[in-house]
């Protein structure tokens, strides 16, 4: 995957190169914000890594123009947000801007991987037809489900519940998120009627390795397969 | 007092001009033979002339050459062209009138005298019957502006009041619609201070935010580089001082978030009230909280429910987080930490519950003070948490309890006022 960090600390953009670096990506870094919005109009990436607090224009600005020019190609470019300032002000209109997601310095590196990772994986999800998580495949088109390559056999109202939760891997999603996104389905849902679907999925992938997570009183979380 | 030498003139003039009389009559006894002044008064005009009710009366003639001819010879004559003058005579004052007498062909110069009793009790009864009614005039003016006065006022104690029931954080501008005309300015210039001081406020309030950004930005470097680091395949030695570094970078991250946190609780320094919910706000920290347990191995569990309150959002995620962070720091592993928001008695709560050791209860007040730690804790907590969440609580008009947790832990709770 190609990277752009757009970061003005040289230590840190340096630090986030060689760990990006290391996880396989192709990684460019710039400290300024227009270099930024002209590299993204003439090149393809697949995730910039942009900083709030530049020099000149900020990431605020970058976020803005990038928004503004670059939806015509395949698919929106996921924006990952790094600030230094913790207003919640910051946030919301880092996410208002349309930022995919936001993390506050500093933040241990593993954090970072695994969310540049989920924003990859969702960008792709969004681009193609099919969701790969480990040894899992989900056709979206055909709606088909494959475990190591084999067929999986999944109810209506369970494959609507994995797709929810393979959407936001490594996110907690609470089961009102869940009722909602199956609600579709028909009639009305309880959580209890959630918590059998998941048990059943439990039961199909956990085999293969794949955990979805009980968060005590809220909801579900798939974890990163590792 | 002013109204007195006008009005007394006149009597005194009235009392000079009898002297004047005195000084004629005894005058109209002096005649001339050859060249010899002679002066004969018969004893009963004479005392007459010296008989007065108050005053003893004295007189003196003299020649048109200035030669003593009768009277008391000591009686001092006004000086230089004067015609009339205080003055003292046998130990008394007295008032001396100078008269021209005809003598023949020209005129002699008797003098009159007399004691000044009647003239002091006239000025005396005058200063009575003119200050006596000032007096009174004086006494109703006094109570009249007194009460006037103090109902003049009332608007401004109100005003008074008011600012004394605010809040030392409350910096709005004070509503001028209920204070009387006079009071206008003041209250403008009261606003305009108040504007100034929530000017620094705000000032203050970026200030923190960018000395937030200069710190945290090389921290996040730091922590980039000793990971990376961690990650080589490196010598033990190394590798073990290079942890000690990775955990004091956290440990510098924290406490200056910690910092900053307290320094943004201070009166004054808030930032802008809102309503909210307790349970939206849980809800958007929850995935950074349950990726923190899931690294500890910590079972971290939610009953939420609506919990509206109205405060600054930054400060009561920053209280919340601290609960969520103290309770996984002592939890042991495989533990379980639960966070609860919700409304008791209609007052909007939130509370953190951990089954680890607790807080034996002569600690509980101890531990909210800043940089304390209980004696023998583990961990690298700056002691600084549990007092942010006081100041947060407090600035919030919420009130903060430690207690035990059913499982035998700690649970550490905020109340919130009604509304």
């Amino acid at each position: 995957m190609r990277l752009l960090i757009v970061e003005d600390d040289a230590p840190l953009a340096s630090g986030l190169q060689r760990i990006l670096e290391a996880e396989g990506h192709a990684v460019d870094v710039t400290a300024h914000g227009e270099e930024a919005v002209l590299a993204a109009a003439q090149e393809r990436f697949d995730l910039v890594i942009l900083d709030i607090g530049l020099p000149q224009m900020d990431g605020f600005e970058v976020l803005r123009r990038l928004r503004a020019t670059a939806t015509d190609k395949a698919g929106p470019l996921p924006v990952l947000v790094l600030t230094a300032r913790d207003a919640v002000d910051d946030r919301v209109r880092g996410l208002d801007l349309g930022a995919d997601d936001y993390m506050v310095k500093p933040f241990a590196m593993p954090e970072l991987t695994a969310r540049v990772r989920a924003l990859l994986r969702r960008s792709q999800a969004h681009g193609g037809p099919r969701i790969a998580h480990g040894p899992l495949t989900l056709d979206t088109v055909a709606r088909r489900a494959f475990l190591r390559g084999e067929p999986l056999e999944l109810a209506a109202r369970e494959w609507a519940v994995l797709e929810v939760l393979l959407a936001r891997v490594e996110k907690i999603v609470s089961k009102e998120a869940i009722i909602q996104a199956v609600a579709g389905w028909g009639d009305d849902l309880s959580p209890n009627a959630i918590e059998v679907y998941v048990s059943r999925l439990r039961s199909k992938l956990e085999p293969a390795g794949i955990r979805i997570r009980t968060v005590r009183g809220f909801g579900y979380m798939l974890e990163e397969f590792k | 007092m002013v109204a007195y030498y006008p009005s007394i003139e006149p009597a005194t003039q009235a009392y000079d001009q009898a002297l004047v009389d005195i000084g004629l009559a005894v005058g109209s006894h002096v005649r001339i033979e050859q060249t010899e002044y002679r002066f004969d008064l018969p004893a009963a005009v004479e005392q007459v002339l010296r008989t007065d009710r108050f005053d003893d009366i004295y007189y003196r003639v003299m020649s048109p050459a200035g030669l003593e001819i009768a009277g008391d010879a000591e009686l001092p004559a006004p000086p230089g062209d004067a015609v009339a003058h205080n003055t003292v005579y046998n130990g008394k004052k007295v008032r001396v009138v100078s008269v021209q007498a005809p003598c023949g062909r020209s005129a002699c110069t008797v003098l009159v005298g007399e004691t000044m009793v009647k003239r002091e009790r006239l000025v005396r009864d005058h200063l009575l019957q003119s200050l006596f009614p000032d007096f009174l005039i004086a006494l109703a003016t006094l109570v009249i502006v007194w009460f006037g006065v103090k109902r003049g006022l009332q608007p401004l104690s109100r005003l008074s009041e008011e600012i004394k029931a605010r809040s030392a954080g409350d910096l709005r501008p004070i509503d001028a619609g209920g204070a009387p005309e006079e009071a206008r300015p003041l209250v403008g210039a009261l606003n305009g201070l108040l504007e100034e001081v929530s000017a620094a406020s705000r000032r203050q309030q970026r200030f923190l935010a960018n000395a937030a950004h200069q710190l945290r930005t090389p921290l996040a470097g730091l922590q980039a580089h000793t990971e990376l680091a961690l990650a080589q395949p490196i010598p033990e030695a190394c590798r073990a001082q290079l942890e000690q570094v990775h955990h004091a970078t956290i440990r510098t991250a924290r406490l200056a978030n910690q910092l900053l946190a307290l320094a943004r609780a201070e009166p004054g320094a808030r930032g802008d009230t809102a309503s909210m919910d307790l349970k939206a706000l849980a809800e958007v920290e929850a995935d950074a909280w349950v990726h923190q347990a899931m690294a500890r191995d910590v079972d971290l569990g939610f009953e939420l429910e609506a919990a509206p309150v109205a405060g600054d959002a930054f400060l009561l995620r920053e209280a919340l987080a601290n609960l969520v962070h103290n309770a996984l720091e002592y939890s042991p592993r495989g533990g379980r930490v639960t966070v609860r928001t919700g409304r008791r008695n209609g007052h909007a709560y939130l509370e953190v519950e951990d089954d680890g050791p607790g807080i034996a209860p002569p600690e509980r007040e101890r531990v909210l003070e800043r940089f304390y730690r209980v004696p023998g804790t583990p961990g690298t907590g700056s002691g600084l948490g549990l007092a942010i969440v006081r100041e947060i609580a407090a600035g919030h008009g919420a009130s903060l309890a430690i207690g035990d947790a059913a499982a035998g832990g700690c649970r550490v709770g905020i109340t919130f006022p009604h509304g």
